[in-house]
């Protein structure tokens, strides 16, 4: 099989026509393109048929995509039913959204993000850009590599090979580290923030803060935290109209 | 706001193409996170400290947000551009208040013509749609790189949209002193509002809410130590 580099370059532009109905499905289809190449000379109707599927409707974290596309391609070369190509793509949806956000979205970004954040406000200046930027791409430069190469490897049992990889464990370790480092980097920006407007300005945006807090948990989705903040800035707009 | 060369517009603009194309579409590379966008911004415009003070603050924002499935949110990278240029040549003090309402702004209307182009693919493919069943590979390719297209330029256009925006405001909003400062500590205070609750809501109730108390403690002292 040729163009897997090509593949795995198509594979950053997975959600390139995100929409409602297709989700990912035109964009797998894309990045699937050079790795059905080969199939086009040896079974043109397979290769029809497979690049068909491969558009079909697919929503999963776009840095695991790469495990469904390995493994729907694998199973073509292997002439597997089309139904049950279809139904691994729609079972794989699930488990690598939730992976995926779990690693990515709700771990791997607020760690380096915090970093950098701390790191940005304690003089690092540039190195905080240039670590977030680097560590995070080559981590998921990393992951893309490894999801497409896994999910070929793997095939129809692609299931089992995500269960056993790095992939649950390394979930496990870095919840925590997120919530640690993300716990650091508020009152340090905060104090970087207020440091130059004394104690009465500090404690006017800590009761801002407070109050938002309070009522964006309590409204939810009614009152979303930018919500919160534009009506925040409309009120003491108002205040200072009125001449308070 | 300083001045702005029509050749520095332009490159802002671009610049906001790239990171509006970012977000999603590609390479999601983390160039659209405020922190990168505004910092760059800053360097861009000859005001690296401005261009930090916006990303930072809207980067407390972004952290509340969590774009998982087809979830709707703001675009915090075009924003982020417009407002770092706004705030550029100012004391941050006074001038955050009022460049980060309107990266706020911007951000609400980026979130919603994201819909747009969203909705705007999905017709694409709905005329392809006999070529995509007929297993036309040249339908695939110009439906990404149309959709890439149509992304590039939301990115350009609410950025574009931003720099206008902030001209105005630079040239027409006067605040008076204590107005500015008051609305930059309402901007701040909402902005750790945004990444405090955040936190709180991906922490649950487990190992990672301890952890995240133990790091506010490690938080606290490092300030006070400073």
């Amino acid at each position: 099989m040729t163009g897997g580099w090509r593949a795995l370059l198509r594979l950053f532009a997975v959600q390139g026509t995100w929409n409602y109905e297709r989700m990912l499905g035109v964009g797998m289809g894309y990045a699937a393109e050079p790795l059905l190449e080969d199939l086009k000379s040896v079974d043109p109707v397979r290769h029809s048929e497979a690049v068909v599927r491969s558009t079909d409707f697919f929503n999963c974290n776009p840095n695991l995509a790469g495990l469904a596309l390995g493994a729907t391609v694998r199973a073509e070369y292997e002439a597997v039913p089309g139904e049950q190509i279809e139904r691994l793509r729609r079972a794989l949806c699930s488990p690598l959204g939730a992976l995926g956000d779990e690693l990515f979205w709700a771990g791997l970004v607020p760690v380096l993000v915090g970093a950098a954040l701390v790191a940005a406000v304690c003089g690092a200046g540039w190195w905080a850009i240039a670590g977030l930027l680097l560590g995070y791409n080559a981590l998921r430069l990393g992951t893309a590599i490894w999801a497409l190469r896994t999910g070929f490897d793997a095939g129809m049992g692609v299931g089992a090979a995500i269960g056993g990889s790095w992939v649950p464990r390394a979930i496990e370790r870095i919840g925590p580290v997120a919530g640690f480092v993300i716990g650091v980097a508020v009152p340090v920006v905060a104090g970087w923030y207020l440091r130059g407007f004394g104690w009465a300005g500090a404690v006017g945006a800590l009761a801002v803060a407070a109050v938002g807090a309070a009522v964006t948990r309590w409204y939810g989705t009614a009152l979303t935290t930018v919500r919160f903040a534009l009506l925040a800035i409309a009120l003491l707009l108002f205040f200072r109209w009125v001449g308070l | 706001m300083s001045e702005l060369p029509l050749h520095a517009a332009a490159l802002l603009v671009f610049w906001g193409a790239l990171v509006g194309l970012d977000l999603v579409s590609v390479p999601q590379a983390m160039l659209s996170r405020p922190l990168v966008a505004g910092t760059i911004t800053g360097w861009l415009v000859g005001d690296l400290e401005a261009g930090l003070r916006v990303g930072v603050l809207l980067e407390l924002f972004a952290l509340d947000v969590l774009p998982i499935g087809a979830v709707r949110y703001p675009d915090y990278g075009p924003a982020t551009v417009a407002a770092a240029a706004l705030a550029a040549g100012a004391p941050w003090e006074l001038g955050l208040g009022l460049s980060v309402t309107l990266g706020l702004l911007l951000a609400v209307l980026g979130g919603w013509t994201l819909q747009l182009v969203r909705r705007s693919n999905a017709r694409a493919i709905q005329q392809h749609a006999a070529a995509l069943a007929a297993g036309e590979s040249r339908a695939i390719r110009r439906l990404q790189y149309g959709a890439l297209l149509r992304d590039a330029s939301r990115g350009a256009g609410l950025t574009l949209l931003g720099l206008a925006l902030a001209w105005g405001v630079a040239r027409y909003v006067h605040l008076d002193r204590r107005t500015a400062v008051g609305l930059t500590l309402v901007v701040i205070g909402a902005g750790i509002s945004a990444a405090a609750g955040g936190a709180v809501r991906s922490a649950g109730r487990g190992a990672r809410l301890r952890w995240m108390l133990a790091g506010v403690a490690v938080g606290i002292l490092l300030v006070v130590l400073r």
